[in-house]
């Protein structure tokens, strides 16, 4: 059995990294077939007002003059020491002006999963427990509206709700608790409905099972039935759902952060978009692709740890295959 | 004889069909509703006589009434006009998405699943590439890449989607493959292509047409968010995303942004429900 995870764990290892490596060839070979050429867009925008010499500087700096597959192996080798290349509109290194945005977008997106943590609880709570008249039925349409409603039209409610007419937050300070309370709920309720939509599937699953019979049975209370015996076995495959979400949570951010005027990782792209300022791009895409790809091999390792039920004694070669089917049906849940 | 009368009766009825196919009220509602929007993308001046580029100064700002159903903006033009002759580029920009979507991803599945081995393997890793880089970033570099404008930000949409449809293609297509009919079509001598054009095809892609759905509404969000970021067309063009976009600006007058994104809301509720629909009678 330790064996078997051994080898698990190494083969989700090696995938991990090659996925990594691939992520950033993809994103060098998307951003340099750019149509308009960087040096001309940019260095040679009048409005940045670069002389001559610091345009040649830059470019040597950046090693523009150099066939695109010298640049790939350059940058993607500067990539695995870390070096993320300079920024070619402020010239500074990209890390720093990454590590300047960093926390505003990792406070927004830990306090956005936690809404939408909450919610989806607090939904599939309800679709199980409420009475019918106290809307039960509502609340089970709750996750499809959620996922149909764009989430900067959630913020713009918001700004509007609490902002405009009750006055509880400025937009012009969009640090303050109240600000950074309502982006999280904006971009945390697109993300709620994913998770809630696995819990209830897995909820009804598990209170069809014997022992939540048995619970019943012996009187326990419904609020006890849940937290106690059917929120364990269903919250599980709710791990790899949140694992899976990360993606979403880094995109979100991107279009909440431009709603409430907060400068993170989500501006600096939308500015390096309209600037063309390649390297930021190249690697905020590759470092989200590196947070995604090791939060979901985080989760998969973990996963088998927390349920014993998952079997990974299976031949070596049918690991692969099984692992694709259930996130395929994991898929299917979240959508359906 | 009267039970036969009152079935024929019955059939001819709005109601008596519904129930003969098993549509629920509300997914009738969301079929009204596509129909409708669909019907504003083809012929827009037939649903409002405003012009929804050239405004009445005089008119700006006005609230939404019996004159102007969703109220006029900041230049004096009828959004109701706006949004009506916005659609037929949101809409058909979405279904651009869904179908680079489905046939780009639908090719890997096919592929990958079909031939398996080394082809397998190569095409398992490109959509695991594409699945790590956050879908909406995706679509935001590939747009940055190919210039802005609403067909590119349809194109960048619908190469995020190629990814979920490998996937649910591939094992689709591997759970057809194992099934006793198509070995038996094996025994009979049919040529690979000829099986896997005439059974594989057919009876994998019954999953992928409500995931299509799905994604179409989805599509819709998507190219709303790049539209609202910019990335599509510049005024005066009225997609959706873009008019709610304009309408942050003015918060004071709340409709300019509610109006746009209850369009925006109800078409993707329905194109989701019907999705679901069509999910649960398969």
């Amino acid at each position: 059995m330790r064996n078997a995870y051994l080898t698990y764990a190494a083969k989700r290892l090696v995938q991990a990294v090659v996925v990594i490596l691939l992520a950033y060839v993809f994103t060098f070979v998307v951003v340099s077939i750019l149509p308009g050429d960087p040096i001309t867009n940019v260095l040679r925008n009048p409005q940045n007002g670069f002389t001559e010499t610091e345009i040649e500087e830059i470019i040597a700096a950046q090693g523009l003059d150099k066939p695109v597959l010298v640049q790939l192996s350059t940058s993607l080798s500067n990539f695995l020491t870390g070096d993320l290349g300079l920024s070619m509109r402020t010239n500074r290194p990209v890390t720093t002006l990454i590590a300047e945005v960093l926390p505003s977008t990792l406070v927004l997106a830990s306090a956005g999963l936690a809404v939408a943590l909450v919610l989806a609880l607090v939904i599939a709570y309800g679709t199980r427990f409420l009475p019918k008249r106290f809307g039960q039925g509502l609340l089970r349409d709750f996750p499809s509206l959620f996922l149909s409603v764009p989430n900067f039209v959630i913020g713009l409610v918001l700004i509007h709700a609490f902002g405009f007419q009750l006055g509880l937050f400025r937009v012009i300070q969009p640090d303050s608790f109240w600000a950074t309370f309502f982006a999280a709920i904006a971009l945390g309720i697109p993300i709620s409905a994913q998770i809630a939509e696995v819990l209830i599937a897995n909820l009804d699953h598990e209170s069809e099972q014997e022992y939540a019979a048995v619970a019943r049975s012996r009187g326990i209370g419904q609020m006890r039935l849940f937290a106690k015996h059917l929120l364990k076995p269903s919250s599980l495959p709710v791990v790899t759902v949140i694992a899976l979400t990360i993606g979403e949570l880094l995109g979100g951010s991107l279009i909440t952060e431009t709603v409430f005027g907060r400068n993170g990782i989500g501006s600096l792209v939308q500015r390096s978009v309209t600037t063309q300022d390649l390297p930021v791009l190249q690697a905020v895409v590759s470092l989200a692709a590196v947070v995604f790809v090791l939060v979901n091999l985080i989760a998969d390792l973990v996963y088998p740890l927390l349920d014993p039920r998952v079997k990974l004694l299976g031949a070596p070669e049918r690991r692969p295959a099984a692992a694709d089917e259930s996130s395929v049906n994991v898929s299917k849940v979240v959508t359906s | 004889m009267s039970l036969v009368s009152s079935y024929s009766v019955s059939r001819g009825t709005t109601a008596g069909w519904l129930t003969a196919i098993r549509m629920p009220p509300i997914v009738a509602i969301s079929f009204a509703v596509v129909v409708l929007v669909i019907a504003w993308s083809v012929a827009p001046g037939l649903f409002t006589s405003y012009d929804p580029v050239n405004g009445v100064p005089a008119q700006k700002l006005l609230g939404p009434s019996a004159a102007h159903w969703f109220g006029t903006d900041h230049l004096g033009r009828d959004l109701y006009a706006r949004v009506v002759y916005g659609t037929a580029s949101s809409v058909s920009s979405a279904l651009i998405a869904v179908v680079i979507g489905v046939v780009a991803g639908g090719v890997i599945g096919l592929l990958a699943g079909f031939l398996g081995g080394w082809v397998d393997t190569v095409l398992a890793r490109l959509v695991d590439v594409l699945l790590a880089i956050p879908k909406f970033l995706l679509a935001v570099i590939v747009v940055t890449a190919i210039g802005f404008a609403t067909t590119n930000a349809a194109i960048a949409t619908g190469v995020s989607a190629v990814a979920v449809f490998a996937r649910v293609m591939r094992s689709e297509v591997i759970k057809t493959r194992q099934a006793t009919f198509v070995e038996a079509a094996f025994l009979l001598g049919g040529s690979r292509w000829h099986i896997l054009w005439r059974h594989v095809l057919p009876n994998a892609s019954r999953s992928v047409l409500p995931l299509a759905v799905l994604q179409f509404g989805d599509s819709i969000l998507v190219i709303a968010s790049l539209a609202f970021l910019g990335y599509g067309d510049p005024p005066p063009a009225s997609d959706w995303g873009l008019l709610i976009s304009i309408g942050k600006d003015y918060l004071k007058w709340p409709w300019l942004v509610y109006a746009p994104a209850f369009v925006t809301i109800a078409t993707v509720l329905s194109v989701n429900r019907i999705s679901r629909w069509l999910r649960k009678t398969d």
